[in-house]
């Protein structure tokens, strides 16, 4: 390497600064202090005291509302149908053949489906969910076959040529299954503007759907001795949105709405997150020190000091960024691991959503949300440390490292939600999203994704920090 | 105030006033606090139709508030503006001549507090002034029109001229508020974070707290939310705060900052 210093030495010295300055060290402890805040507040303020506490409202983890025309399968066989056109009445509204165990809600059952927009699924039990074809809208072929226990989804375009979707095992399946064409149609989210802020409201849609070419065989290909005299079985919710089904000539029109499907709670409380969002306080202190961290050199002059040391800025600029962003992870991680403990109990007696369940570290979406923080506050402090390298002024890069993450939180509520979800999309706050652990009405970007936009921004000011710090005087 | 008094302070405060025109960031800092004001007002009246709403007219739209939301992203210059405008004399050694020029220490902060807050409050009247004409501008595109019961944005309707009057003063606390604390610590990072802090992360707490004791308490004494309720000019009854108190609320938040940095400014070295 010539005469360049070893990079581990230049990590060293780096690290050697960071920690003698004790205002530096007192920005670490305010990054933990700040993002602890918000938990210990919670904490604090709970006055549902463990006296009040009553039995914690049990709801089921599933939704198992749709229409059903339907009649018994007993042995192997498969059912076929053609669906010719679906109603786009939600996303994820559902049309296709179920297989289930038997008419009672919560009963195991196997279905392939249509949705208006994600293509063909094989469903079963409530919380399993395979993709077919993509553009496999209506109109379709669907072919439900059961063997034994083993019951297998089939789609095609034109009848002729089948592709397998899914495959399930379901255990113990009695030697009669009721089979058949069902219809469901989730309740929709629907988001009304007044008095300057966002009304969310949930609802009911009800779905349609035309079947044609409908057939139900025993195995062996012969036709079922029931074929042809169908049932209706309807388990909405919502009386006034109850289904039905008309047929003639072996056109099936089947109406129906609610959902077969694992429970989804738009508005429900992330309490991952909430224990976890005093990180947007705590990462101002990160900031600021990522911007300390550099301009401190140039306002002492000590870079020209370092830079005669170790002639290779960018090698410089590195080992700064992993010194601060190894200091700051550290100090973000000791923060969430303690404001998650903290404050997980607390949220959950004061939260309005029922049964709710209890999270422990060991679950991978809540170390992901944790872990996840720590990163986060990391790449804002280097993101911090690179913008100051740019415009060498402290007093400029922390606003203009702070303004951007903090202007989704700053509008929140008082701009429509599409617009504040794009503004999170757009902007380094996206990296806020690795805190959700479920996916609520108002998510606006994936975990890892919206980590990732800021890890971009990070990578750019790295980039132009490097090469002005090649162009420029120090 | 005697006349020669009077004299004084009134070359104090030219003498301030010179230190901000010809600091090379302070105009800039100033310009920039109008350009964000005007630039986010635009934006967040441009993300606004009536298409959401029941009916065009019951949308029930705040507009003037609306037109002034820029002010949210314009005060983050004007913290840096009000701390440089302080903290800058520390981190340059000119402390030292001011004190020597103008020995009564109060005397300097007063004249620094007049200039600075003068400067924001012009500043902060030319970025509301730049935000309701875009909210003229804008507003009709989107629906808002008369005949949806929206009449345009006038200085003559009492309670928008409130909202404006209002609104240019609020960034005069502001500046005050961040010349009070960055007299405090003379430290420009830790007066910067500290006043972006306060202003910014307690809406977010706020939001974010589960007891609804607390976020109200919040709305009502934090000093960004109860200073902007004097933007509103639609259903003052159901506000935390009334308008002209909530500003209160901040001019109070801005005065103890100025009076713990002037104690610890005559007590202290410089």
């Amino acid at each position: 390497m010539g005469g360049h210093a070893p990079f581990g030495r230049l990590v060293l010295a780096e690290w050697t600064k960071l920690r003698s300055v004790p205002r530096w060290l007192m920005a670490l402890a305010a990054v933990v202090g700040l993002t602890l805040l918000v938990a210990v507040f919670d904490k604090a303020s709970d006055s549902s005291s463990d006296a009040e506490e009553g039995e914690p409202l049990e709801e089921p983890d599933f939704s198992d509302e749709f229409h059903f025309v339907h009649q018994p399968l007993t042995g192997d066989g498969s059912i076929v149908a053609h669906v010719v056109s679906q109603e786009d009445s939600h996303e994820w509204a559902k049309a296709g053949l179920i297989m289930k165990e038997r008419l009672e809600v919560g009963a195991p059952y196997a279905a392939v489906l249509v949705t208006p927009d994600h293509g063909v699924r094989m469903q079963w039990d409530f919380d399993h969910d395979v993709a077919g074809s993509d553009d496999g809208a209506a109109p379709r072929w669907l072919r439900l076959t059961r063997s034994g226990d083993t019951v297998t989804g089939y789609e095609s375009a034109d009848a002729t040529n089948w592709q397998r979707v899914g495959e399930v095992d379901l255990d113990n399946l009695p030697s009669t299954v009721e089979v058949g064409l069902f219809v469901a149609s989730p309740d929709a989210v629907v988001i009304k503007r007044q008095y300057g802020s966002n009304s969310v409201n949930e609802t009911p849609t009800r779905g349609e759907a035309v079947f044609d070419r409908v057939s139900v065989e025993a195995a062996g290909g012969s036709p079922s001795p029931r074929d042809g005299e169908w049932s209706d079985y309807d388990s909405a919710d919502e009386p006034e949105f109850g289904g039905s089904s008309t047929e003639s000539g072996g056109v099936f029109t089947v109406m129906g709405s609610g959902d077969i499907a694992e429970v989804r709670r738009p508005f429900g409380d992330d309490l991952v997150e909430l224990s976890l969002s005093g990180a947007a306080v705590g990462m101002l202190a990160a900031a600021a020190l990522g911007a300390l961290f550099m301009t401190a050199e140039f306002k002492r002059g000590m870079i020209r000091t370092t830079f005669a040391a170790s002639p290779g800025r960018g090698r410089v600029l590195a080992a700064k960024a992993i010194v601060l962003g190894g200091a700051t992870f550290a100090a973000g991680l000791v923060a969430s691991v303690i404001a998650f403990l903290v404050s997980q109990a607390s949220l959950r007696n004061t939260s309005r959503t029922p049964g709710l369940p209890e999270l422990s570290l060991a679950n991978l979406t809540v170390l992901r949300a944790v872990v996840g923080t720590a990163v986060l506050i990391a790449l804002v402090a280097v993101l911090s440390l690179a913008v100051a390298t740019i415009v060498r002024h402290t007093a400029l890069a922390i606003p203009l490292v702070v303004l951007p993450l903090l202007v989704p939180s700053i509008v929140e509520g008082g701009l429509p939600l599409s617009v504040e979800n794009w503004l999170t999309r757009l902007t380094p706050a996206a990296g806020f999203a690795v805190q959700q652990t479920i996916t609520r009405y108002d998510t606006a970007i994936a975990p890892l994704v919206g980590l990732g936009v800021l890890a971009v921004y990070v990578a750019v000011a790295l980039g132009v920090a490097t090469l002005l710090l090649r162009r420029r005087d120090a | 105030m005697t006349p020669r008094r009077a004299r004084c302070l009134r070359r104090a405060v030219r003498a301030e006033w010179t230190k901000l025109r010809t600091v090379p960031s302070l105009p800039w800092l100033l310009a920039a606090a109008v350009g964000l004001t005007v630039a986010g007002s635009a934006g967040a009246l441009a993300s606004v139709d009536t298409s959401q709403c029941p009916s065009p007219s019951e949308c029930f739209e705040d507009t003037t508030k609306l037109s002034l939301t820029g002010i949210r992203l314009g005060q983050a210059a004007v913290v840096v503006f009000g701390v440089l405008a302080m903290s800058s004399e520390y981190g340059t050694g000119t402390i030292g001549p001011t004190l020597a020029a103008t020995p009564s220490r109060r005397l300097v902060l007063t004249a620094k507090a007049a200039a600075v807050t003068t400067a924001a409050v012009v500043a902060g009247a030319i970025g509301v002034l730049g935000s309701l004409a875009a909210g003229r501008a804008i507003l009709p595109g989107n629906g808002f029109t008369s005949a949806n019961g929206y009449e345009p944005l006038s200085l003559a309707d009492g309670s928008t001229l409130r909202a404006a009057a209002g609104t240019a003063l609020y960034l005069g606390l502001v500046a005050l508020l961040s010349l009070g604390v960055a007299t405090a610590v003379r430290d420009t990072v830790g007066a910067i974070t500290g006043v972006l802090a306060l202003l910014y992360a307690v809406p977010i707490v706020a939001q974010i707290v589960s007891d609804p004791r607390w976020q109200r308490r919040l709305a009502r004494y934090g000093p960004t939310e109860a200073g902007l309720s004097v933007q509103n000019t639609m259903r003052l009854d159901d506000l935390p705060i009334s308008p002209w108190p909530g500003l209160g609320v901040l001019a109070a938040y801005a005065g103890l900052a100025l009076l713990s940095g002037l104690l610890l400014f005559q007590f202290r070295d410089a």
